[in-house]
């Protein structure tokens, strides 16, 4: 019996990477109206899918097999986080 | 490359104690390959440089030519190949970022990119990501800094499905007395401006000088991501700031980071200098070791007088760029670090810039035989038509649309003649005046690899005829020379040869090689290297862009005439590797009088108004180069192959296929037929006139009265301009 679900691929670029979309945002548009609450920005892609499944679990691994057959992302660059989407 | 156990031995020798931390690491970055030239400087001493357009040579972040009396073209190539295997979209971005940084250390006006691509099977789907990100970041990035991409060659290869070629140039004009040519002196402020200083690129260049790892994930501090809305604020300021004239001196702080900018500019010009790190604005906190190190993108070096930093920090504040002061230059040679108050480098700046040279040991591998085999027992011909099919639907012929239609080509109005039309892009000066320059970039990476001397003149000869087949007069070339392991002889030895064929060349055609850069380690993991590679990439003068040629068949009746003698030179040709498989063989020689000669001719032609269409004839042949004129004139052609000038040939394939160099074809227009071939006389050029175009659908080889092809035009147009597209997108 399969399920449909919904499944969210965010990717972001790691830690130690630097994201000048983000820092522009940030220095460009957020601080310059005055936001100094904000202290970072961190840009990233966001992809929502629809999977049919048995089981969330499985749905979350055929995505993330996706991921890195398909090189959606590059591991050396980038985080990845996949999710169900509640 | 970490640094030798001899090397560490003179590095104490020089300083005359134990180095620190931090001075182990400005060696270990200034000494790499990729900044100090080690092994390759002494061969490089071979290309000529000088010549009387040469207004800067090599030495510079970039060499400068005076094209026209009042106008100079600065110009660069450099490649980031290591980067690009890695992440191929950053890696190729921050190469574009990179090369037009160079462009603007002089104080020129970046008008223009070139991207020379060697990259893997698209059916490899490792190879396949990598072609996508790497045309993607390229385009991403020259397209927001708003520069267009003119020009380019690619090649498609398996011997680059891991480590692909990804060669750039950029091309900038400046007014002569513009060019920052001033020098720093005792007392002069160093700024530095643009990004801050991250621990992203770490010892980048250092990364770049040794071989492939397998495991490239630990790699991840060499990573340096782009930033194109900072670079574009340096180009802009730039401009500003010369036009004010309150900058001395402009380096990149490229490979190296802020030590190869500080001590190169301070060895240049006998001066030594203080810095103080903690004033480096930074992202993140930290180490000195890391602020000497960091090859963080979009960054630059000012050299001010103190007297203008005013003025300076006034432009630099009122465009939001980021920059710090962070010492001044000294006369005594010697470059001190200091760190929050505690002198943490203090080291000689000319031995730092510039280790002794070594003379690597260089010995032909038993492979390169291959390139010396006559080639006497090829199979049978087989069909005519499938050959020409085969060979024009060869990925390194077809059309390139699917790479340059990603790239903006049209930004800032300058481009007269197009990516596709002509053999080279030409781009207007756009100062009211009709004057304008021609640029190309080529290379054949089997020729090199059969034989580097001769392949590596042939893409010398090749650029010269592409700047040539759009009227323009060629001016100076640079070169990238794409190597493997220095420390291998068998591998040196490729890079040898192709210095010397270059050297050869340049000296025989009169064209100065102003610059150039480098590229070792390129081979995989398992120590294997790619096919070495030279890439040219040329500058043409162009005195009136309305007579700039293109390459398309304009009329129908017009004459089809061949410049050159052909010879039967099949080795190393597209159609042995197409039709049989073969990568053997001697390849074309190089032929530089002929060149010369020919090219002194067509330049004429071009000029006097005999031609409607002029293409130089490379990989494919005579066969290909036909067929290219009248897919993109929409016009066909039937043309008699018994009428080719040729010498020994034994099969027809040597005529529609050979490689010969210094050959063109030419569209002449049927009222000056005569004085074309009046004009050839007089030069001593042959010149066959082998059939006529005409305005129906179809492409016709005859042999006498013999027909042996008979293709229809508008299928021959549909392969060429599709199959790019349907490997890269539909082959995995």
């Amino acid at each position: 019996m399969t399920f449909i679900h919904r499944v969210e691929i965010i990717i972001t670029n790691k830690k130690g990477v630097k994201d000048p979309e983000g820092e522009t945002i940030h220095k460009h548009l957020i601080l310059r109206k005055g936001y100094n609450v904000v202290h970072n920005v961190r840009t990233g892609k966001y992809l929502l899918l629809t999977v049919s499944a048995s089981s969330e679990e499985e749905a979350v691994n055929i995505v993330k097999e996706m991921c890195e057959k398909l090189r959606i992302y590059n591991p050396v660059v980038h985080d990845i986080e996949v999710r169900i989407r509640g | 490359m970490p640094l030798s156990l001899e090397e560490v031995e003179e590095i104490r020798r020089i300083l005359g104690r134990e180095p620190t931390e931090e001075e182990l690491a400005m060696f270990e970055a200034q000494w790499s390959e990729h900044c100090s030239y080690k092994s390759s400087k002494l061969l490089l001493k071979l290309l000529p440089s000088e010549g009387r357009h040469v207004v800067v040579g090599p030495g510079r972040d970039a060499p400068a030519v005076k094209v026209f009396k009042d106008w100079v073209v600065v110009f660069k190539i450099e490649s980031h190949n290591h980067p690009s295997a890695v992440d191929p979209y950053n890696g190729a971005a921050t190469g574009i970022g990179g090369i037009v940084r160079d462009i603007l250390s002089l104080g020129a006006k970046p008008i223009a990119l070139l991207d020379m691509l060697y990259l893997g099977n698209p059916r490899n789907p490792h190879a396949n990501w990598l072609i996508r990100g790497i045309v993607r970041g390229i385009s991403d990035y020259g397209n927001r800094i708003g520069i267009p991409t003119v020009a380019g060659d690619t090649w498609f290869d398996n011997a680059f499905n891991s480590q692909p070629l990804v060669n750039v140039a950029c091309i900038g004009i400046a007014k002569p007395d513009k060019v920052v040519l001033t020098t720093p002196e005792p007392g002069d402020l160093i700024i530095i401006m643009g990004n801050s200083t991250g621990r992203d690129g770490l010892l980048g260049s250092s990364f770049a000088s040794k071989p492939l790892a397998e495991d490239v994930d630990r790699d991840i501090g060499a990573v340096q991501v782009g930033d194109p809305l900072t670079e574009k604020l340096l180009i802009d300021v730039i401009q500003i700031l010369i036009e004010k004239g309150v900058v001395k001196y402009i380096k990149d702080l490229g490979g190296g980071g802020l030590t190869t900018a500080v001590c190169e500019t301070a060895a240049d010009h006998n001066l030594g200098a203080v810095i103080y790190l903690e004033k480096l604005h930074t992202r993140q906190s930290l180490t000195p070791l890391e602020l000497l190190v960091s090859e963080s993108q979009e960054r630059m070096l000012l050299v001010v007088n103190p007297e203008n930093i005013e003025s300076v920090a006034r432009v630099l504040d009122e465009y939001d760029v980021m920059y710090s002061v962070i010492g001044f230059f000294t006369d005594d040679g010697i470059i001190k670090v200091f760190y929050n108050g505690v002198k943490v480098a203090e080291v000689p700046a000319k031995e730092l810039a510039k280790p002794r040279p070594l003379r690597r040991a260089s010995t032909p591998p038993l492979e390169v035989l291959k390139g010396l085999k006559p080639l006497y027992n090829l199979p049978p011909e087989p069909n005519y038509e499938e050959s020409i099919v085969k060979v024009l639907t060869s990925l390194n012929i077809v059309s390139k649309r699917w790479i340059y239609e990603q790239y903006d080509h049209e930004v800032g109005i300058r481009t007269v003649v197009k990516p596709g039309y002509g053999d080279a892009a030409v781009l207007r000066l756009l100062d009211g005046s009709r004057r304008g320059i021609a640029v190309k970039g080529d290379a054949n990476p089997r020729y090199t690899y059969l034989d580097p001397f001769n392949g590596a003149a042939n893409a010398v000869a090749e650029c010269f005829r592409n700047l040539v087949a759009v009227g323009s007069k060629p001016i100076a070339i640079v070169d990238e020379l794409n190597a493997g392991n220095p420390e291998k002889p068998e591998h040196f030895w490729y890079f040898e040869m192709m210095v010397k064929g270059i050297a050869w060349i340049a000296e025989e055609l009169k064209l100065p090689v102003v610059g150039g850069k480098v590229s070792f380690y390129n081979e995989d993991h398992r120590g294997k290297q790619v096919k070495p590679t030279a890439t040219i990439v040329g500058i043409g003068r162009v005195d009136d862009i309305t007579k700039a040629m293109t390459m398309d068949f304009k009329e129908n009746g017009s004459y089809i005439a061949i410049v050159g003698v052909t010879y039967p030179e099949l080795g190393g040709s597209e159609y042995l590797f197409r039709i049989f498989g073969l990568e053997e063989g001697e390849i074309p020689r190089p032929r530089p009088s002929s060149e010369l000669r020919n090219g002194k001719f067509v330049y004429k032609a071009i000029s006097l108004g005999y031609v409607n269409a002029v293409h130089d004839i490379s990989i494919g042949g005579l066969a290909t180069a036909l067929i290219e004129m009248a897919v993109k004139g929409k016009i066909g052609f039937e043309v008699d192959i018994a009428k080719v000038f040729a010498r020994g040939i034994q099969r027809l394939d040597e005529i529609l296929f050979s490689e010969t160099q210094a050959r063109y074809i030419l569209e002449v227009k049927g009222e000056y037929l005569e004085d074309l071939l009046k004009l050839a006389d007089r030069l001593g050029v042959k010149v066959s006139i082998i059939g006529r175009t005409r305005d129906r659908n179809s492409v016709v080889f005859t042999k006498n009265s013999t027909v042996l092809v008979n293709l229809d035009l508008s299928y021959l147009s549909d392969i060429y301009d599709k199959t790019l597209e349907e490997e890269i997108e539909g082959g995995v």
